[in-house]
């Protein structure tokens, strides 16, 4: 890499114009299915679209700093029949997601569920499923 | 006298018969079809159906919920071909594992719905997301919630042309007539980039049949035989079955799979 790229993508990162791979997996082979981590945290948004819904959450890592993980859910109109709504989550909740870890060890994780502070469960599947 | 006896004789004989013999004939003689119009969910074992109509259980359990083992099913292939999958001539056989090797690596260059392509036929009939009918007398379209596909299944006597053979798709060209109260269809003209149920691949020679029909439960059933001289051993059958939903969960809902596209590599 040239002195030039170098310079080029520093200020790309900077100034935040480099996607970060939060949302590159799209599909179910890039995750971990049969492995079922938790985690907890805040959340920063919740994205509600096709083909996959986002939760991006500021994760405890347990040392008492935070790291940014991006949860993908299922379609709305999945969630839809299983009880979320496009509001059902803001940023500040305090969410527990049950997840599985990507394959390739990004901060990137398949939501199995959402449990909210209140108790609240969101399944990622309409019951009797 | 006798003539009036005869017309009474004849016009309790009419009130008294069964009203499905007096129903319309079809020309093939045959009694009115079924109507097969609603919403569906799958019913198949890890299907989506089980219980499509019911509302959401109470959100706040009593107790703790064990935590879930598995968020989906294993889809990379990884434990093989299962023992009911179609049985691969040594060609694609190869190109399965192939696919396999990259999806468990976890690549998804091999998905064609996360690409939100349409799942092609027959594959589009597993329906994950429900199922939508709309039937006239002559056709029939089956609409799928996931990635918006549909396939229409011409009834009014229609073959495919060669411009239709020479023109593949990924539902295919089906043309379908009734056989009592099955739904008899033929596919042909079928894409070879898509899938057959899984990852398994096929060829551009592939045709699928299938003959669908309402149970006595009220279910929906489809049995598909999919034939490919190139890339199956011997044809290839499976059964679908469909549970008809309930308010409100009777409304699909649009996918617009592209959406989220601008996110992804």
């Amino acid at each position: 890499m040239t002195p030039r790229t170098i310079a080029v993508l520093a200020a790309l990162a900077v100034s935040g114009s480099i996607t970060p791979p939060a949302f590159a997996h799209h599909s179910n082979v890039a995750f971990a299915v049969e492995t079922v981590n938790m985690a907890t945290g805040v959340v920063k948004e919740w994205k509600w679209e096709n083909p996959h819904t986002w939760l991006i959450m500021d994760v405890d890592d347990g040392k008492g700093g935070k790291v940014e993980w991006a949860m993908e859910g299922r379609a709305p109109g999945v969630l839809l029949r299983a009880g979320w709504t496009r509001s059902v989550l803001k940023p500040g909740d305090k969410v527990t997601v049950h997840y599985s870890p990507s394959k390739d060890g990004s901060k990137v994780g398949m939501i199995a569920r959402v449990t909210m502070e209140d108790g609240r469960v969101l399944p990622n599947a309409p019951p009797g499923n | 006298m006798t003539r009036r006896l005869s017309f009474l004789t004849l016009a309790a004989l009419v009130i008294a018969t069964p009203s499905s013999f007096l129903r319309a004939q079809t020309p093939s003689g045959t009694q009115t079809p079924p109507d097969f119009s609603g919403v569906y969910y799958p019913a198949n074992e890890g299907g989506r159906g089980a219980r499509a109509g019911a509302p959401p259980a109470p959100q706040v359990p009593p107790t703790p919920l064990p935590a879930p083992t598995r968020t989906a099913p294993l889809s990379d292939g990884s434990r093989g071909r299962a023992p009911d999958a179609p049985v691969l001539t040594p060609e694609y056989m190869k190109r399965w594992e192939k696919m396999r090797d990259s999806r468990i690596a976890g690549s998804y260059e091999s998905d064609n719905t996360a690409k939100c392509l349409p799942p092609g036929m027959p594959a589009m009939m597993n329906m994950a997301y429900g199922m939508e009918i709309l039937q006239t007398k002559d056709k029939i379209t089956f609409f799928s919630e996931l990635n918006d596909a549909l396939r229409r299944v011409y009834l009014d006597g229609r073959k495919p042309t060669p411009a239709t053979l020479d023109d593949p798709t990924y539902a295919g060209y089906s043309t379908g007539h009734w056989e009592g109260d099955t739904l008899v269809v033929e596919t042909v003209a079928l894409r070879d980039n898509t899938y057959i149920e899984g990852f398994t691949p096929h060829s551009d020679q592939m045709t699928v049949r299938e003959r669908i029909r309402l149970l006595p439960s009220g279910m929906l059933e489809d049995r598909i035989t999919v034939t490919d001289p190139v890339a199956l051993v011997k044809p290839w059958e499976t059964v679908k079955t469909y549970r008809k939903a309930a308010f409100p969960n009777d409304q699909l809902r649009e996918f617009a799979c592209a959406e989220g596209l601008e996110h992804s590599k």
